[in-house]
Protein backbone atom coordinates (compact mmCIF):
# COMPACT_ATOMS: atom_id res chain seq x y z
CA UNK A 1 0.00 0.00 0.00
CA UNK A 2 1.42 3.58 -0.87
CA UNK A 3 0.74 6.01 1.18
CA UNK A 4 0.11 9.25 -0.08
CA UNK A 5 1.71 12.35 1.78
CA UNK A 6 -1.03 15.14 2.59
CA UNK A 7 0.78 17.54 4.59
CA UNK A 8 -2.37 20.04 3.75
CA UNK A 9 -4.02 18.89 6.49
CA UNK A 10 -1.56 19.12 9.04
CA UNK A 11 -0.75 23.26 7.83
CA UNK A 12 -4.53 23.71 7.83
CA UNK A 13 -4.36 24.01 11.41
CA UNK A 14 -1.04 26.40 11.72
CA UNK A 15 -2.50 28.71 14.16
CA UNK A 16 -3.48 25.44 16.38
CA UNK A 17 0.58 24.22 16.12
CA UNK A 18 1.38 28.02 16.55
CA UNK A 19 -0.11 27.83 20.01
CA UNK A 20 1.47 24.51 20.92
CA UNK A 21 4.81 26.19 19.83
CA UNK A 22 3.91 29.12 22.11
CA UNK A 23 3.18 26.69 25.02
CA UNK A 24 6.68 25.02 24.37
CA UNK A 25 8.47 27.87 23.74
CA UNK A 26 7.08 29.49 27.24
CA UNK A 27 7.63 26.18 29.26
CA UNK A 28 11.45 26.11 27.95
CA UNK A 29 11.85 29.91 28.64
CA UNK A 30 10.61 29.35 32.44
CA UNK A 31 12.20 26.20 33.19
CA UNK A 32 15.43 27.18 31.85
CA UNK A 33 15.66 30.35 33.49
CA UNK A 34 14.34 29.10 37.06
CA UNK A 35 16.32 26.21 36.36
CA UNK A 36 19.99 27.18 35.84
CA UNK A 37 19.40 29.89 38.46
CA UNK A 38 18.46 27.83 40.92
CA UNK A 39 21.11 25.03 39.78
CA UNK A 40 23.55 27.64 40.29
CA UNK A 41 22.61 28.08 43.91
CA UNK A 42 22.12 24.53 44.81
CA UNK A 43 25.22 24.10 42.69
CA UNK A 44 27.33 26.74 45.37
CA UNK A 45 25.40 24.97 48.58
CA UNK A 46 26.79 21.88 47.48
CA UNK A 47 30.42 23.12 47.03
CA UNK A 48 30.20 24.30 50.99
CA UNK A 49 32.24 23.33 53.61
CA UNK A 50 29.63 22.72 55.99
CA UNK A 51 28.07 19.44 56.23
CA UNK A 52 24.26 20.78 57.24
CA UNK A 53 24.59 22.89 53.83
CA UNK A 54 26.31 20.54 51.22
CA UNK A 55 24.48 17.76 52.55
CA UNK A 56 20.93 18.50 51.89
CA UNK A 57 21.70 19.69 48.77
CA UNK A 58 23.58 16.91 47.54
CA UNK A 59 20.34 14.42 48.56
CA UNK A 60 18.34 17.23 46.65
CA UNK A 61 20.43 16.34 43.55
CA UNK A 62 20.53 12.85 43.81
CA UNK A 63 17.26 12.43 44.23
CA UNK A 64 15.87 14.80 41.10
CA UNK A 65 18.74 13.35 39.05
CA UNK A 66 17.95 9.68 39.85
CA UNK A 67 13.97 9.47 39.05
CA UNK A 68 12.65 10.19 35.60
CA UNK A 69 11.20 13.70 34.74
CA UNK A 70 8.08 11.35 33.53
CA UNK A 71 7.36 10.21 37.04
CA UNK A 72 8.37 13.72 38.38
CA UNK A 73 5.70 15.49 36.48
CA UNK A 74 2.87 12.84 37.33
CA UNK A 75 3.83 12.90 40.52
CA UNK A 76 3.49 16.70 41.05
CA UNK A 77 0.02 16.43 38.90
CA UNK A 78 -1.73 13.39 40.71
CA UNK A 79 -0.33 12.81 43.73
CA UNK A 80 0.71 16.43 44.88
CA UNK A 81 -2.76 17.78 45.07
CA UNK A 82 -3.27 15.02 47.68
CA UNK A 83 -1.12 16.11 49.81
CA UNK A 84 -1.38 19.41 49.74
CA UNK A 85 -5.34 19.63 48.79
CA UNK A 86 -4.93 21.91 46.33
CA UNK A 87 -5.47 21.05 42.19
CA UNK A 88 -2.34 20.90 40.50
CA UNK A 89 -2.30 22.69 36.79
CA UNK A 90 -0.57 20.70 34.18
CA UNK A 91 1.40 23.47 33.52
CA UNK A 92 2.55 24.08 37.34
CA UNK A 93 3.43 20.18 37.18
CA UNK A 94 5.39 20.10 34.19
CA UNK A 95 6.57 23.22 35.43
CA UNK A 96 7.67 21.83 38.17
CA UNK A 97 9.09 18.56 37.19
CA UNK A 98 11.42 19.96 34.76
CA UNK A 99 12.69 22.78 36.90
CA UNK A 100 13.43 21.00 39.58
CA UNK A 101 15.25 18.31 37.67
CA UNK A 102 16.39 21.18 35.52
CA UNK A 103 18.09 22.24 38.91
CA UNK A 104 19.57 19.26 39.94
CA UNK A 105 21.66 18.75 36.55
CA UNK A 106 22.95 22.32 36.28
CA UNK A 107 23.90 22.01 40.07
CA UNK A 108 26.54 19.47 39.01
CA UNK A 109 27.65 21.43 35.98
CA UNK A 110 27.99 24.41 37.99
CA UNK A 111 29.89 22.39 40.91
CA UNK A 112 32.16 20.81 38.43
CA UNK A 113 33.18 23.77 36.61
CA UNK A 114 33.90 25.52 39.94
CA UNK A 115 35.76 22.57 41.67
CA UNK A 116 38.14 22.47 38.06
CA UNK A 117 39.19 25.70 38.68
CA UNK A 118 43.00 25.66 40.59
CA UNK A 119 42.78 26.33 44.49
CA UNK A 120 45.49 29.28 43.82
CA UNK A 121 43.08 31.52 42.65
CA UNK A 122 40.95 30.96 45.54
CA UNK A 123 44.74 31.78 47.37
CA UNK A 124 44.76 34.81 45.50
CA UNK A 125 41.50 36.41 45.96
CA UNK A 126 42.00 35.69 49.77
CA UNK A 127 45.71 37.33 49.67
CA UNK A 128 44.73 40.82 48.23
CA UNK A 129 42.13 40.55 51.13
CA UNK A 130 39.17 39.23 49.15
CA UNK A 131 35.74 37.72 51.06
CA UNK A 132 34.54 34.28 49.91
CA UNK A 133 31.65 35.50 48.30
CA UNK A 134 33.79 38.59 46.46
CA UNK A 135 36.11 35.71 45.56
CA UNK A 136 33.77 33.28 44.26
CA UNK A 137 31.85 36.02 42.06
CA UNK A 138 34.86 38.40 40.81
CA UNK A 139 37.88 35.62 40.09
CA UNK A 140 36.32 31.96 40.21
CA UNK A 141 32.42 32.42 38.09
CA UNK A 142 34.16 34.16 35.49
CA UNK A 143 36.51 31.48 34.81
CA UNK A 144 34.74 28.48 35.37
CA UNK A 145 31.22 29.87 33.32
CA UNK A 146 33.65 29.78 30.52
CA UNK A 147 34.13 26.38 30.77
CA UNK A 148 31.07 25.00 31.81
CA UNK A 149 29.07 27.23 28.54
CA UNK A 150 29.65 23.71 26.39
CA UNK A 151 27.27 21.47 29.08
CA UNK A 152 24.85 24.36 29.91
CA UNK A 153 24.21 24.40 26.18
CA UNK A 154 23.39 21.15 26.38
CA UNK A 155 21.42 20.63 28.92
CA UNK A 156 19.21 23.84 27.52
CA UNK A 157 18.89 21.59 24.62
CA UNK A 158 18.01 18.91 26.59
CA UNK A 159 15.42 20.90 28.62
CA UNK A 160 13.67 21.94 25.28
CA UNK A 161 13.22 18.04 24.04
CA UNK A 162 12.14 17.27 27.66
CA UNK A 163 9.53 19.96 27.28
CA UNK A 164 6.96 17.24 25.21
CA UNK A 165 6.75 15.34 28.27
CA UNK A 166 4.11 18.08 29.16
CA UNK A 167 1.79 16.53 26.29
CA UNK A 168 1.13 13.93 28.88
CA UNK A 169 -0.63 15.76 31.74
CA UNK A 170 -2.15 17.32 28.31
CA UNK A 171 -0.64 20.39 28.59
CA UNK A 172 -1.13 22.69 24.97
CA UNK A 173 2.70 22.46 23.92
CA UNK A 174 3.43 21.08 20.06
CA UNK A 175 3.12 17.70 20.91
CA UNK A 176 -0.19 17.67 22.13
CA UNK A 177 -1.18 20.30 19.62
CA UNK A 178 -0.19 17.73 16.83
CA UNK A 179 -1.72 15.08 19.07
CA UNK A 180 -5.39 17.08 18.44
CA UNK A 181 -4.52 17.81 14.61
CA UNK A 182 -3.72 13.75 14.57
CA UNK A 183 -7.25 13.09 16.05
CA UNK A 184 -9.24 15.17 14.46
CA UNK A 185 -7.82 14.60 10.81
CA UNK A 186 -6.37 11.11 11.20
CA UNK A 187 -3.17 11.75 10.04
CA UNK A 188 -0.48 10.56 12.21
CA UNK A 189 2.10 10.48 9.73
CA UNK A 190 2.35 13.89 8.60
CA UNK A 191 1.35 15.82 11.77
CA UNK A 192 3.97 14.18 13.35
CA UNK A 193 6.76 14.64 10.57
CA UNK A 194 5.75 17.70 11.17
CA UNK A 195 6.37 18.25 14.72
CA UNK A 196 9.90 15.87 14.62
CA UNK A 197 11.04 18.50 11.26
CA UNK A 198 9.92 21.12 14.00
CA UNK A 199 12.01 20.20 16.50
CA UNK A 200 14.88 19.64 14.31
CA UNK A 201 15.22 23.08 13.07
CA UNK A 202 14.65 24.72 16.11
CA UNK A 203 17.27 22.41 17.80
CA UNK A 204 19.47 22.15 14.93
CA UNK A 205 21.52 25.30 14.96
CA UNK A 206 21.72 25.10 18.78
CA UNK A 207 23.72 21.93 18.31
CA UNK A 208 25.67 23.20 16.06
CA UNK A 209 26.54 26.22 18.62
CA UNK A 210 27.69 23.64 20.89
CA UNK A 211 30.23 22.55 18.88
CA UNK A 212 31.32 25.51 18.15
CA UNK A 213 32.03 26.29 21.89
CA UNK A 214 33.45 22.85 22.18
CA UNK A 215 35.92 23.99 20.11
CA UNK A 216 36.13 27.31 21.42
CA UNK A 217 36.27 26.38 24.98
CA UNK A 218 36.65 22.33 25.29
CA UNK A 219 40.17 22.13 25.66
CA UNK A 220 41.68 25.27 26.47
CA UNK A 221 41.27 28.78 28.30
CA UNK B 1 -4.04 16.34 56.07
CA UNK B 2 -3.85 12.77 54.14
CA UNK B 3 -3.08 9.63 55.92
CA UNK B 4 -0.69 7.80 54.44
CA UNK B 5 -1.74 4.28 53.76
CA UNK B 6 0.59 1.84 51.79
CA UNK B 7 -0.99 -1.55 52.39
CA UNK B 8 -2.52 -1.28 49.03
CA UNK B 9 -0.01 -0.55 47.04
CA UNK B 10 2.29 -2.49 48.70
CA UNK B 11 -0.44 -5.52 48.45
CA UNK B 12 0.11 -5.40 44.49
CA UNK B 13 3.68 -4.70 44.69
CA UNK B 14 4.08 -8.12 41.75
CA UNK B 15 1.74 -5.63 39.77
CA UNK B 16 4.53 -3.15 39.81
CA UNK B 17 7.55 -6.00 39.87
CA UNK B 18 6.05 -7.15 36.45
CA UNK B 19 6.23 -3.55 35.58
CA UNK B 20 9.68 -3.04 35.90
CA UNK B 21 10.60 -6.26 34.72
CA UNK B 22 8.90 -5.14 31.28
CA UNK B 23 11.08 -1.64 31.62
CA UNK B 24 14.40 -3.74 32.22
CA UNK B 25 13.27 -5.99 29.01
CA UNK B 26 13.37 -2.59 26.80
CA UNK B 27 16.15 -1.04 28.17
CA UNK B 28 18.44 -4.24 27.64
CA UNK B 29 16.74 -4.80 24.10
CA UNK B 30 18.17 -1.13 23.20
CA UNK B 31 21.33 -1.38 24.64
CA UNK B 32 21.88 -4.55 22.71
CA UNK B 33 20.89 -3.48 19.23
CA UNK B 34 21.72 0.35 20.35
CA UNK B 35 25.50 -0.20 20.81
CA UNK B 36 26.08 -2.05 17.40
CA UNK B 37 24.25 0.21 15.42
CA UNK B 38 25.52 3.10 17.62
CA UNK B 39 29.10 1.58 16.19
CA UNK B 40 28.27 1.11 12.67
CA UNK B 41 26.59 4.99 12.21
CA UNK B 42 30.02 5.95 13.97
CA UNK B 43 32.38 4.24 11.58
CA UNK B 44 30.05 5.38 8.98
CA UNK B 45 30.72 9.35 9.79
CA UNK B 46 34.40 8.71 9.98
CA UNK B 47 34.45 7.34 6.66
CA UNK B 48 36.40 8.77 3.72
CA UNK B 49 33.06 8.62 1.52
CA UNK B 50 31.63 11.73 1.71
CA UNK B 51 27.61 10.40 0.74
CA UNK B 52 27.67 7.68 3.80
CA UNK B 53 29.36 10.09 5.71
CA UNK B 54 26.86 13.46 5.60
CA UNK B 55 23.89 10.66 5.70
CA UNK B 56 25.46 9.45 9.16
CA UNK B 57 26.11 13.02 10.21
CA UNK B 58 22.38 13.68 9.58
CA UNK B 59 20.55 10.64 11.06
CA UNK B 60 23.32 11.58 14.44
CA UNK B 61 21.91 14.80 14.47
CA UNK B 62 18.23 13.98 13.91
CA UNK B 63 17.97 11.69 16.58
CA UNK B 64 19.65 13.99 18.80
CA UNK B 65 17.44 16.93 18.34
CA UNK B 66 14.11 15.59 18.07
CA UNK B 67 12.17 14.72 21.28
CA UNK B 68 12.34 10.98 22.15
CA UNK B 69 8.54 11.20 22.40
CA UNK B 70 7.96 12.59 19.36
CA UNK B 71 9.87 9.60 18.12
CA UNK B 72 7.65 6.97 19.72
CA UNK B 73 4.70 8.32 18.48
CA UNK B 74 6.40 8.47 15.08
CA UNK B 75 7.17 5.17 14.98
CA UNK B 76 4.13 3.70 16.80
CA UNK B 77 1.34 5.64 14.99
CA UNK B 78 2.83 6.92 11.56
CA UNK B 79 4.95 4.09 10.80
CA UNK B 80 2.30 1.10 10.83
CA UNK B 81 0.60 2.90 8.46
CA UNK B 82 3.38 4.18 5.84
CA UNK B 83 4.84 0.72 5.85
CA UNK B 84 1.33 -0.96 6.29
CA UNK B 85 2.34 -3.64 9.39
CA UNK B 86 0.88 -4.56 12.58
CA UNK B 87 2.85 -2.32 15.20
CA UNK B 88 3.08 -3.25 18.92
CA UNK B 89 3.56 -1.45 21.58
CA UNK B 90 6.13 -3.59 22.43
CA UNK B 91 8.11 -3.43 18.74
CA UNK B 92 7.61 0.17 18.47
CA UNK B 93 9.70 1.21 21.78
CA UNK B 94 12.71 -1.18 20.84
CA UNK B 95 12.48 -0.12 17.21
CA UNK B 96 12.99 3.95 19.15
CA UNK B 97 14.77 3.38 21.58
CA UNK B 98 17.46 1.43 19.84
CA UNK B 99 17.55 3.57 17.18
CA UNK B 100 17.32 7.08 19.44
CA UNK B 101 20.44 6.02 21.56
CA UNK B 102 22.49 4.59 18.86
CA UNK B 103 22.83 8.07 17.86
CA UNK B 104 24.12 9.23 20.79
CA UNK B 105 26.03 5.97 21.42
CA UNK B 106 27.86 6.74 17.83
CA UNK B 107 29.02 10.12 19.01
CA UNK B 108 30.65 8.65 22.34
CA UNK B 109 32.30 5.72 19.96
CA UNK B 110 33.55 8.75 17.52
CA UNK B 111 34.63 10.95 20.59
CA UNK B 112 36.65 7.58 21.66
CA UNK B 113 38.05 6.49 18.50
CA UNK B 114 39.40 10.07 17.73
CA UNK B 115 41.05 10.36 21.01
CA UNK B 116 43.08 7.54 20.10
CA UNK B 117 47.06 9.33 19.18
CA UNK B 118 47.33 8.77 15.32
CA UNK B 119 50.77 7.62 16.37
CA UNK B 120 48.41 4.07 16.97
CA UNK B 121 47.31 3.88 13.38
CA UNK B 122 50.57 4.81 11.40
CA UNK B 123 52.13 2.26 13.83
CA UNK B 124 49.54 -0.10 12.79
CA UNK B 125 49.77 0.68 8.97
CA UNK B 126 53.73 0.27 9.50
CA UNK B 127 53.74 -3.28 10.33
CA UNK B 128 50.87 -4.08 7.69
CA UNK B 129 47.47 -3.65 9.23
CA UNK B 130 44.33 -3.09 7.22
CA UNK B 131 42.02 -0.07 8.43
CA UNK B 132 39.62 -3.15 9.98
CA UNK B 133 42.09 -5.14 11.37
CA UNK B 134 43.78 -2.09 12.80
CA UNK B 135 40.70 -0.63 14.20
CA UNK B 136 39.42 -3.91 15.67
CA UNK B 137 42.66 -4.72 17.02
CA UNK B 138 44.42 -1.71 18.16
CA UNK B 139 41.93 1.06 18.10
CA UNK B 140 38.59 -0.11 19.59
CA UNK B 141 40.51 -2.02 22.39
CA UNK B 142 42.04 1.03 23.86
CA UNK B 143 38.69 3.99 22.90
CA UNK B 144 35.91 1.21 24.86
CA UNK B 145 37.92 1.53 27.60
CA UNK B 146 37.80 5.30 27.75
CA UNK B 147 34.10 5.71 26.54
CA UNK B 148 32.55 3.44 29.47
CA UNK B 149 31.81 6.50 31.91
CA UNK B 150 30.36 8.29 28.92
CA UNK B 151 28.25 4.90 27.74
CA UNK B 152 27.30 4.34 31.35
CA UNK B 153 25.52 7.64 31.38
CA UNK B 154 23.88 7.30 28.68
CA UNK B 155 22.33 4.07 29.67
CA UNK B 156 21.13 5.93 32.62
CA UNK B 157 19.52 8.31 30.67
CA UNK B 158 18.19 5.66 28.55
CA UNK B 159 16.48 3.79 31.05
CA UNK B 160 14.90 6.62 32.89
CA UNK B 161 13.52 7.81 28.88
CA UNK B 162 11.88 4.04 28.71
CA UNK B 163 9.29 5.75 31.24
CA UNK B 164 8.24 7.59 28.24
CA UNK B 165 6.95 4.23 26.49
CA UNK B 166 3.62 4.07 29.05
CA UNK B 167 2.17 6.47 26.77
CA UNK B 168 1.92 3.79 24.17
CA UNK B 169 -0.09 1.59 26.86
CA UNK B 170 3.19 -0.98 27.28
CA UNK B 171 3.09 -2.03 30.56
CA UNK B 172 6.22 -1.06 31.28
CA UNK B 173 6.42 0.47 35.29
CA UNK B 174 4.99 3.95 34.98
CA UNK B 175 2.36 2.40 33.01
CA UNK B 176 1.41 -0.03 35.99
CA UNK B 177 1.35 3.14 38.15
CA UNK B 178 -1.25 4.93 36.72
CA UNK B 179 -3.51 1.86 36.11
CA UNK B 180 -2.62 0.71 40.38
CA UNK B 181 -3.16 4.67 41.19
CA UNK B 182 -6.63 4.74 39.23
CA UNK B 183 -7.57 1.35 40.35
CA UNK B 184 -6.90 1.62 44.41
CA UNK B 185 -7.61 5.87 43.86
CA UNK B 186 -3.98 6.04 46.42
CA UNK B 187 -1.82 8.08 43.45
CA UNK B 188 0.52 9.54 46.44
CA UNK B 189 1.41 5.92 47.71
CA UNK B 190 1.93 4.43 44.52
CA UNK B 191 3.49 7.39 42.44
CA UNK B 192 5.96 7.80 45.74
CA UNK B 193 6.61 4.38 45.70
CA UNK B 194 7.30 3.63 41.76
CA UNK B 195 9.62 6.65 42.09
CA UNK B 196 11.59 5.15 45.19
CA UNK B 197 12.01 1.87 42.82
CA UNK B 198 13.47 3.85 40.14
CA UNK B 199 15.59 6.08 42.59
CA UNK B 200 17.01 3.27 43.92
CA UNK B 201 17.46 1.75 40.76
CA UNK B 202 19.28 4.28 39.17
CA UNK B 203 21.21 5.15 41.82
CA UNK B 204 22.63 0.84 41.83
CA UNK B 205 23.56 1.64 37.91
CA UNK B 206 25.14 5.24 39.48
CA UNK B 207 27.18 3.55 42.01
CA UNK B 208 27.94 0.83 39.76
CA UNK B 209 29.62 3.61 37.36
CA UNK B 210 31.70 5.66 40.08
CA UNK B 211 33.09 2.45 41.20
CA UNK B 212 34.28 1.49 37.81
CA UNK B 213 35.20 4.96 36.80
CA UNK B 214 37.69 4.43 39.90
CA UNK B 215 38.94 1.14 38.40
CA UNK B 216 39.94 2.52 35.43
CA UNK B 217 41.15 5.80 37.02
CA UNK B 218 43.71 3.68 38.83
CA UNK B 219 44.59 1.40 35.82
CA UNK B 220 45.31 4.89 34.21
CA UNK B 221 42.81 4.80 30.86
CA UNK B 222 39.84 7.09 33.28
CA UNK B 223 38.23 9.85 32.53
CA UNK B 224 38.97 10.55 36.40
CA UNK B 225 41.71 12.81 37.51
Amino acid sequence: MQHTWNFASVFAYWDVLLIGLWGTVYLFVLTCVIGLAGGLVVGMLRYSKNGWISYPARLYVEVFRNTPVLVQIIWFFFALPVVIGVEVSAFMAAFLGITLNTIAFSAEVFRGGIQSIEREQWEAGKAIGMSYAKTMRRIILPQALKRMLPPLTSRGIEVFKMSTLASVVAYPETLQQAKLIASYEYNPIEAYTVVAIMFFLVLLPMVQLTYLLERRFGKSD
Amino acid sequence: MHNWDFAATLGDIDFLLLGLWNTLQVFGLALVFGIPLGLAIALGRMSRIPVLSQLCSFVIEFFRTTPPLVQLFWFFFALPILISVQMTPFVASVLTFSIQSSAFFAEIFRGGINSIDKGQWEAAKAIGMTRPVCLRRIILPQAVKRMIPAFAERSIELLKTTTLISTVSYADLMFQANELASKTFRPLEVYTVVAVMYFFLILVFSQLTILLEHRLARSGEGTLR
